[in-house]
């Protein structure tokens, strides 16, 4: 096990020690951890009084109310548990480009926001869209398997030919439980998004999806006559760069994203564009933070 | 019109051309090469090309704007090598010579907005049809010509000179204009000539002169055209309205104390014309009347303007015609100014007393000196400076003849012409000249006269009094000068007192005699009313040789500083405006004068369809002969710009 990684720089790690990931709601968890849960349980936080019946834990019978009303209740405590972290990659072809690769910048966030789910305890998983449905990936917990998360997020490798939504229902067949997800892709699907992300919203998670961006997407440095080359399925467009087409160009991006986030917005998702040339730090402390993923 | 072609190109070459379109075309659709680059997804770029085929023809002929453009270039380049050309105008010849008039008659206004800018504009159509090779030269002319432009090939010089050229008041006359022309046309030829060898004599270049007048001017008849080609294009309407005054002076009545003024109006136009006629003095208007005058008629107003002792007259006709110039008339009426007068004597109480009255103190201020000042320098200098009018020698004689008019009693001048006969005893008047202004009004048939000598007078003298035994008052001209001798004495000189030697100082004919001579020899018949001039021509002025006060104020305000002669008198040309004058002594005015167009031939509009030269007759003509005018060069420098743009397109990518 390497002792470095240079998906996060220690400077991060540091920072990110003092963060937690956030849910905007309470899931059931597997095993105790730190949150709290909606299942009553044993911690120092009341939560209600409920009647005894037979069979219930002693332990947990107010006798204060019993010495004062002569009838047994209940006491019952918020139980703490522990948040399901899952960080879906895409590693399509297309995800390849960029100064760094949108890849890249992917795998550095999500192992990021994996960091602090191990730090706080939480059950993380990283997956890539292309992964057999069958073959689920581990789950790390706790801080020690900090390393092995990371060595398996340098192993993701691209060009996996997966489309969008299909990659996401293996995803959801795979991950039936509930937490949240971050969906890290560029959207970049001739398919459409919309039925991808339709299987997560069924799985009630918490959804986050950030669409990753290369620096030449958005601002694309192209000039003459040229035939574009779709590095996925090979389709070409032919075209002849001018200044009113790079302008109708970024407004269709404009129109793209635009779509993206409404859709999202309207059905609970929350939606972040990111692109390669925003720093790593930056991306999480501030923009996520700001959208309530990590605190 | 349709232009006509000339081909430039053989079958084959036709055929090699033609080929070229088709091939463009097809090259176009074999489509350009696009350079293969690999992106992320076409996803973005696919749906932005489907945005732009949404209007689709359009699209598709922007997308193929450079080849429009190539095809657009190649077309021009085939129409140029097809050489057509308009039927057009060219000059006849190679050398021209542009005779502009800017006389008065030029301002009328028959064609908009006058006839003047209506001949700079063909002048500048003629210039606009100059080809390359050609040269021009541009000549104004009215009664005077100026090179405006020397030839050049130069034709925004000549258009600039002919914008430059300014109207005038002046007359007109060709035959300037001519010399002036055929002298710059030979001047030329002979100085390129020395340049070169001067074995070869001065070969004359033929030259086509465009004269760009209304005719109205005196018929040339001297043949001065040389190796001139005249063209006249007459400029104006045929009958134009114009109502002219053609004269007006301001005369003294018989009984002297009144004053009429007196306008001629001639009719110029072919319709019977109302004109109202308005005089003012000194700008108040002072007399209006009406009058009709049938085409061709000439009318006569006469004012009654009273008695004034100076002041500005004018007569100003109101009637819709064609020429301004001629509808306003000025006369001036000026203070009579006192002549400076010497009396040299040895004492005459009968003189002294005639020109002591108060009448002859207003014509003139005298000075009475002893013969012996004819030899002091003060006198030499005032007399040979003109610094006085007249100078009346009583019984004495100068060595040199002053610069002045001059009165001798008992002598002649010392001038060749003028003699002195042998005394005779009581001589009898029989006769005197009562037409001359010194004469005017005087019976001298009462005077006895005790001893008189005959005068001999020069060539070109008058004899005012003739008697019996010969002349005894004479006058004759002597450079700018009068001078009058009297063959008698008045009084003699006998021991201490004088004695009278002639009744004629008791008549009243004598003090009529002195007044008539200090106004005619003091420059004071002038005074009353003809100092009028044409424009452009001189007008002699008062002036001593050592007053360097004088000015002249145009009618614009401008002032203008006469040269001062020797003789006491200027000659005064800058007299182009029309209008009042005056001449200002000290910042004073001391008289005025008029300039009046009062020109039959400026105010007669209608153009003149021919002219006479020498013996040549000259018929208005258009001034060009028909050519074939090429565009190919226009077509090439569009397919250039053509080119330009096509390059910008595909540098800037514009469009798409």
């Amino acid at each position: 096990m390497s002792t470095t990684s240079t998906l996060l720089s220690p400077e991060l790690l540091a920072r990110l020690e003092k963060m937690e990931l956030i849910s905007r709601k309470i899931f059931r968890g597997r095993m105790k951890g730190e949150r709290r849960s909606r299942r009553k349980g044993q911690s120092v936080e009341f939560a209600d009084f409920r009647n005894y019946v037979p069979g219930d834990d002693l332990r947990f019978i107010d006798w204060n109310t019993y010495a004062r009303l002569e009838r047994l209740f209940l006491k019952l405590f918020l139980e703490e548990e522990d948040l399901h972290f899952y960080a879906l990659i895409d590693a399509s072809a297309s995800m390849d480009f960029g100064e760094p690769t949108k890849l890249r910048y992917a795998q550095q966030l999500a192992a990021a926001l994996g960091f602090v789910g191990l730090i706080r305890g939480d059950r993380v998983r990283i997956e890539t869209l292309g992964q057999p449905s069958a073959a689920a990936s581990p789950v790390f917990r706790g801080r020690r398997s900090m390393w092995r998360m990371l060595e398996y997020i340098e192993g993701c490798a691209p060009g996996e030919s997966t489309s969008l939504a299909s990659g996401v229902k293996n995803f959801c067949l795979r991950n039936s439980g509930k937490g949240i997800v971050v969906l890290l892709s560029d959207l970049m699907d001739k398919a459409g998004y919309e039925s991808a992300l339709r299987y997560l919203l069924t799985q009630q998670m918490d959804v986050y999806v950030v669409q990753v961006l290369s620096a030449e997407e958005i601002d694309p440095e192209l000039t003459g006559d040229l035939r574009l080359v779709d590095c996925e399925d090979g389709d070409q467009t032919e075209v002849t760069v001018s200044g009113p087409l790079l302008k109708r160009y970024k407004e269709t991006l404009d129109a793209f994203t635009q779509s993206a986030r409404e859709y999202c917005t309207r059905r609970g998702m929350v939606y972040l564009l990111a692109h390669n040339e925003i720093p790593l730090e930056a991306m999480i402390t501030d923009y996520l933070a700001r959208r309530g993923l990590v605190r | 019109m349709w232009p006509t072609w000339i081909n430039m190109l053989s079958w084959w070459q036709w055929a090699i051309l033609l080929a070229v379109p088709p091939a463009i075309t097809l090259l176009y659709f074999l489509k350009l090469r696009r350079r293969p680059v690999e992106v992320p997804s076409t996803y973005l770029w696919s749906r932005t090309v489907e945005d732009l085929h949404v209007n689709s023809i359009w699209q598709r002929l922007r997308r193929n704007l450079l080849l429009f453009l190539q095809l657009l270039l190649l077309l021009l380049i085939i129409v140029a090598l097809l050489r057509p050309a308009w039927r057009g105008q060219k000059l006849i010849g190679h050398r021209f010579v542009f005779l502009i008039d800017n006389s008065a008659s030029m301002r009328a206004s028959d064609v908009e907005p006058n006839r003047l800018e209506q001949a700079k504009l063909q002048a500048s159509a003629l210039v606009d049809n100059m080809i390359s090779g050609d040269v021009g030269m541009v000549i104004s002319f009215a009664d005077t010509a100026r090179v405006e432009q020397m030839f050049t090939g130069d034709r925004s010089a000549l258009r600039r000179a002919i914008e430059s050229i300014e109207p005038t008041d002046r007359p007109t006359s060709l035959i300037e204009a001519l010399k002036v022309a055929s002298a710059q046309t030979n001047a030329r030829q002979r100085t390129s000539e020395n340049n070169e060898q001067n074995t070869e004599p001065a070969e004359t270049l033929p030259a086509t002169a465009y004269i760009l007048s209304d005719g109205r001017f005196e018929q040339v008849t001297e043949s001065s055209l040389g190796a001139l080609t005249p063209i006249y294009i007459p400029i104006g309407t045929p009958s134009p309205a114009n109502v002219a005054i053609l004269a007006f002076t301001v005369r003294q009545d018989e009984n002297q104390d009144r004053r009429q003024a007196f306008a001629r109006l001639k009719n110029f136009g072919t319709k019977k014309s109302r004109v109202e006629a308005t005089l003012r003095l000194n700008g108040n208007l002072y007399d209006a009347d009406r009058v009709s005058i049938g085409p061709g008629e000439v009318q006569g107003i006469v004012f009654d303007v009273g008695q004034i002792d100076s002041g500005v007259l004018e007569l100003e006709i109101e009637t819709h015609d064609c020429l301004d110039a001629d509808n306003r008339a000025w006369a001036v009426v000026n203070m009579p100014q006192p002549a400076d007068v010497l009396l040299v004597s040895p004492g005459n109480h009968p003189l002294e007393l005639a020109l002591g009255t108060e009448r002859a103190s207003k014509l003139a201020h005298v000075v009475v000196e002893p013969p012996s000042v004819l030899e002091t320098p003060e006198y030499e200098t005032a007399a040979l400076g003109g610094a006085y009018d007249l100078i009346i020698y009583d019984r004495c004689r100068p060595a040199t003849m002053p610069q002045a008019n001059t009165l001798f009693f008992g002598r002649v001048p010392p001038v060749e012409g003028w003699s002195l006969g042998k005394p005779v005893e009581a001589p009898q008047i029989i006769d005197i000249d009562p037409n001359h202004p010194m004469m005017q009004w005087l019976a001298m048939d009462d005077v006895l006269i005790g001893e008189g000598r005959p005068i001999g007078v020069g060539p070109g003298g008058d004899i005012l009094v003739d008697s019996d035994a010969g002349p005894l008052l004479a006058i004759a001209p002597r450079e700018a000068f009068q001078d009058a001798a009297v063959g008698f004495v008045l009084v003699e000189q006998q021991e201490e007192k004088s004695e009278g030697r002639t009744t004629w100082f008791i008549r009243p004919s004598f003090p009529m005699f002195v007044l008539n001579t200090l106004a005619y020899l003091g420059h004071h018949v002038q005074a009353s009313g003809e100092q009028t001039v044409r424009p452009g021509r001189p007008i002699m002025l008062d002036i001593a040789a050592d007053n360097r006060s004088v000015l002249v104020a145009q009618p614009d305000g401008r002032t203008v500083r006469p040269t001062a002669t020797r003789t006491g008198q200027s000659s005064f040309s800058a007299t182009d405006q029309l209008g009042i004058y005056e001449v200002r002594a000290n910042g004073e005015c001391v008289s005025r004068f008029a300039v009046n167009l009062f020109d039959s031939n400026e105010s007669d509009l209608p153009p003149r369809q021919k002219l006479d030269v020498g013996f040549e007759e000259i018929a208005g003509q258009a001034g060009w002969e028909a050519a074939r005018r090429e565009i190919w060069r226009p077509l090439l420098l569009l397919g250039l710009f053509v080119l330009i743009v096509e390059w910008y397109i595909f540098n800037q990518r514009v469009s798409m």
